[in-house]
């Protein structure tokens, strides 16, 4: 922080980079199937930003893209693979859409609240914990553990809202609708839920306790050298677990956040896959807590922006995901080039 | 190669060097760790670039962008540590990177395998896998390989630092029948009495240039204590005083600090590796032990720092049993493991010195306090090891990358040094190392044992085992065959129990 040169940017200039070519080659494939891109991106910007609704909207969907990403951060330091983030997000959600309307009778206010985060991160530490002591004890692949772990909640979660957490009264499958005095409160004189602060404090958490403390510089010294760290004594199978566990509690809280705050009940079918887009945004972001979080703002900008447009202009809400996939190309021969052109 | 300049940050690695190749000859590169040898040659087989400077291939001025290119213009480089992969076989290691068409034509590979391995006397079963070969079995088919892509240019990096006498005597008989058959080879290495014995030229780099090229039939002609000198003066400006002996040093015998009792250990197959050990090491003593078996030195020096297991038999630091202690316990109770594996156990090279400072003693004060880091404490610690130990490094920041094999290695041992060790283990602790550094690492050693350390010294290297230790142990076959004092000890006596003749 103290001495600013070239070199803290260049991150950041190399992800804005991409993202520039990004929306430059996406023009031309709008061009190539007729459609005007001036009009299309003016339109993305204004109805994602320019509006104080978008601009609500945009950060309301960025907030678990914020808490998932948190996580993430935790694992990936630490050099593990946590590609299930969406099953421990659905987990946690849907304990919370189960438990909160009878806990919101019983319990008082803040105590409910407290609660229900805990269950949330409970469900999501869960629900990664057999991947976790696997690939600790036995050194078995979590790349594959994890993502098997995400069809299973993503079955597990449906049986369950169809069955035994059905609220009957009502025709289609989910669980009975928080009353909205008990949701999450409204940050004062926003539109915009308590989530925010949540995902802004755990993010930069994650990144100080990465950068700062003992336990992160264990996961670092694991990344970088999982040899060193045995031979230095390290209990890397300890470090595997607690990596773990983290990014999995934490995107069992996302799962949490989003039932209480947004949606106000569990449903069969609602998987939004913030999962999938917060990995490659981390990646974009380069372990970074603090550029996470203007690309989960763009992220969310661009899947509520396009949403929007597709209405007005009849391109497909799917073209915004190419928009994504092209930012992670171009941001992976952006690391080409910087290695190939800039030595270190 | 003419006027080559290579900058790395802090460092100049190569300034202004020239180097000239002809065919059928040997070409040695000496110079001590950081002179510039392996820079020069990463740019020949295009590792790196370089930042100034032409490389003249043949009359044709070329840039070598890649290895694929170096390969091309007939440059193929054997490195210290091979690039073979440990699955495939042999000849499929050979044909990799250079299949063409879809199908593997692997009839026709075997067939030229063949007729090289008989013209060069290099004899390996094609069918082989590589992590089931040796060694030298290894090296001979990174040779094979090049020879495979006809190359003309053969740049071995350190060739001999892993082998015994036997196959580096075979590895000389394969390069002097390639010299025959008009291929050049650059040898790299900064053993004199090898460089002397089969080079037609030598070229001595210092601090990245040019220091001197000698020709070989002029050092053959001297007898070989002044040739060394010759070429001593040239790396080092002045020549060096010979390795004093130690003399009998106070041993504080009585002070047992380690004792190891029929200590048993699995080794990497899974069998016996070291069978009913037992010995002790004293305080202010140096216990040098060494074995022709690489794996047998490791378990040892793996037990003791508690990376290895037992499983059977007893382990005792001072007086107290650690057979079932973990690795960080032992660390904070003194014990010290320098490990053979610097770039892979020692040290995570892609983080700064300070973070690898800290490796082990992360937890303790004044590094960090509740499990927070203290930046500031790390540095002025990571900064004070550098001063005392003349690390050579941009400063506590800099990536160990960064650092020289031998600046790596002085880095690693003092780290261990601090904090009053009352064991210190080292594996091969002056492996790959330049003279200078060489002595400095064993003058460490030694003005530790003399502070009241017990130094235990594994080194397959007789000339460290003869100038340190106070006593010799040997271990042959995963047992002791033999200690004596350091008064008693010949070369001969240690070589018989090395190879387990006698007694």
């Amino acid at each position: 922080m103290k001495n600013v040169d070239f070199a803290t940017f260049k991150p950041a200039a190399l992800s804005i980079v991409s993202i520039l070519f990004s929306l430059i080659t996406g023009g031309i494939i709008l061009l190539a199937i007729g459609k005007n891109p001036l009009i299309y991106f003016a339109l993305l910007f204004t109805r994602g930003m320019g509006s104080s609704l978008g601009l609500i909207e945009t950060i309301i969907k960025m907030i678990p893209l914020l808490i998932i990403s948190a996580g993430l951060l935790a694992c990936f330091s630490a050099g593990l693979w946590n590609i299930g983030s969406d099953g421990q997000f659905l987990i946690g959600a849907m304990l919370t859409g189960w438990a909160a309307p009878w806990l919101a009778d019983s319990l008082p206010y803040p105590a409910y609240l407290v609660t229900i985060a805990f269950l949330g991160i409970f469900g999501g530490m869960a629900w990664i914990l057999l991947p976790a002591v696997l690939k600790a004890r036995y050194d078995i692949n979590e790349i594959i553990t994890t993502l098997m772990m995400s069809w299973l909640a993503i079955n597990l979660v449906t049986w369950l809202v169809k069955g035994p957490i059905n609220d009957l009264s009502t025709v289609p499958a989910q669980t009975t609708v928080i009353p909205a005095v008990y949701r999450l409160p409204m940050i004062p004189f926003t539109r915009i839920h308590a989530g925010l602060i949540i995902g802004i404090a755990t993010l930069l958490g994650i990144h100080w306790v990465i950068r700062k403390t003992t336990l992160g510089y264990q996961f670092r010294v694991m990344r970088m050298n999982k040899k060193a760290a045995i031979h230095a004594g390290m209990c890397v199978p300890r470090l595997t677990v607690y990596g773990l566990l983290i990014s999995g509690g934490l995107a069992g809280l996302a799962g949490a956040g989003d039932v209480l705050a947004v949606k106000g009940l569990f449903q069969a079918g609602w998987s939004p896959q913030y999962g999938m887009t917060a990995i490659p945004l981390v990646f974009l972001a380069r372990l970074n807590g603090w550029a996470v979080i203007p690309l989960a703002f763009f992220f969310s900008f661009l899947a509520l922006g396009g949403e929007f447009v597709a209405r007005d202009l009849g391109v497909p809400v799917f073209f915004v995901h190419v928009l994504e996939g092209l930012t992670l190309l171009f941001f992976a021969a952006s690391e080409y080039f910087e290695k190939k052109w800039i030595p270190k | 190669m003419i006027g080559i300049t290579k900058n790395f940050p802090g460092v100049v690695a190569s300034n202004n060097v020239n180097l000239d190749l002809h065919p059928a000859e040997i070409h040695t590169i000496l110079g001590e760790n950081g002179a510039g040898k392996t820079t020069l040659m990463k740019i020949l087989s295009g590792m790196h670039l370089p930042d100034a400077g032409t490389i003249i291939v043949r009359d044709q001025t070329v840039k070598i962008r890649s290895p694929q290119d170096s390969l091309r213009l007939g440059i193929g480089m054997v490195y210290q540590h091979f690039t073979l992969v440990p699955e495939l076989t042999v000849l499929e290691n050979l044909i990799l990177g250079f299949e063409s068409g879809f199908f593997l034509n692997l009839k026709k590979a075997e067939q030229k395998l063949k007729q090289i391995s008989a013209a060069y006397g290099l004899t390996i079963d094609p069918d082989r896998k590589i992590q089931d070969l040796s060694v030298s079995e290894c090296q001979r088919t990174e040779i094979l390989k090049i020879l495979f892509h006809e190359s003309d240019v053969l740049i071995l990096d350190e060739p001999t630092s892993m082998l015994s006498p036997a196959e580096t005597e075979d590895l000389f008989d394969t390069l002097r029948s390639l010299r025959k058959a008009g291929k050049s080879v650059v040898l790299i290495t900064h053993n004199l009495s090898e460089a002397i014995s089969i080079s037609d030229r030598i070229t001595i780099m210092r601090s990245g240039k040019n220091a001197a090229e000698l020709s070989g039939d002029m050092l053959m002609a001297m007898d070989e204590k002044t040739a060394t000198n010759r070429i001593l003066e040239v790396m080092f400006g002045a020549v060096p005083e010979p390795q004093p002996r130690v003399a009998a040093q106070h041993v504080f015998a009585d002070e047992t600090v380690l004792e190891l009792r029929q200590v048993e250990v699995l080794n990497s197959q899974g069998a016996a590796g070291l069978k009913r050990i037992s010995f002790s090491v004293a305080r202010g003593e140096i216990l040098g032990i060494t074995g022709v078996d690489s794996e047998d030195r490791r378990l040892l020096a793996e037990v003791i720092g508690g990376q290895k297991r037992t499983t059977a038999g007893q382990l005792l630091y001072r007086g107290r049993d650690i057979t079932l202690t973990d690795i960080s316990t032992r660390f904070e109770l003194g014990i010290r493991y320098v490990t053979e594996d610097r770039i892979n156990e020692g040290c995570v090279i892609d983080m700064a010195l300070s973070e690898n400072t800290i490796l082990q003693s992360y937890y303790r004060q004044p590094f960090s306090r509740f499990g927070i880091l203290n930046q500031a404490g790390i540095q002025s610690f990571t900064g004070d090891l550098i001063n005392r130990f003349g690390i050579r490094a941009a400063g506590p920041d800099a990536r160990v990358g960064t650092l020289s094999g031998g600046n790596i290695q002085k880095f690693i041992l003092a780290r261990s040094l601090s904090g009053e060790p009352g064991l210190i283990v080292c594996s091969n602790p002056t492996y790959g190392l330049d003279a200078t550094t060489v002595r400095l690492i064993r003058q460490f050693l030694r003005e530790e044992s003399r502070q009241g350390a017990a130094v235990l010294l594994i080194t397959p290297d007789m000339d460290e085992l003869f100038s340190c230790s106070n006593r010799i142990g040997v271990l042959f076959n995963g047992e002791i065959s033999g200690f004596m004092d350091h008064s008693v000890a010949t070369a001969e006596n240690v070589g018989k129990l090395m190879l387990g003749i006698g007694e």
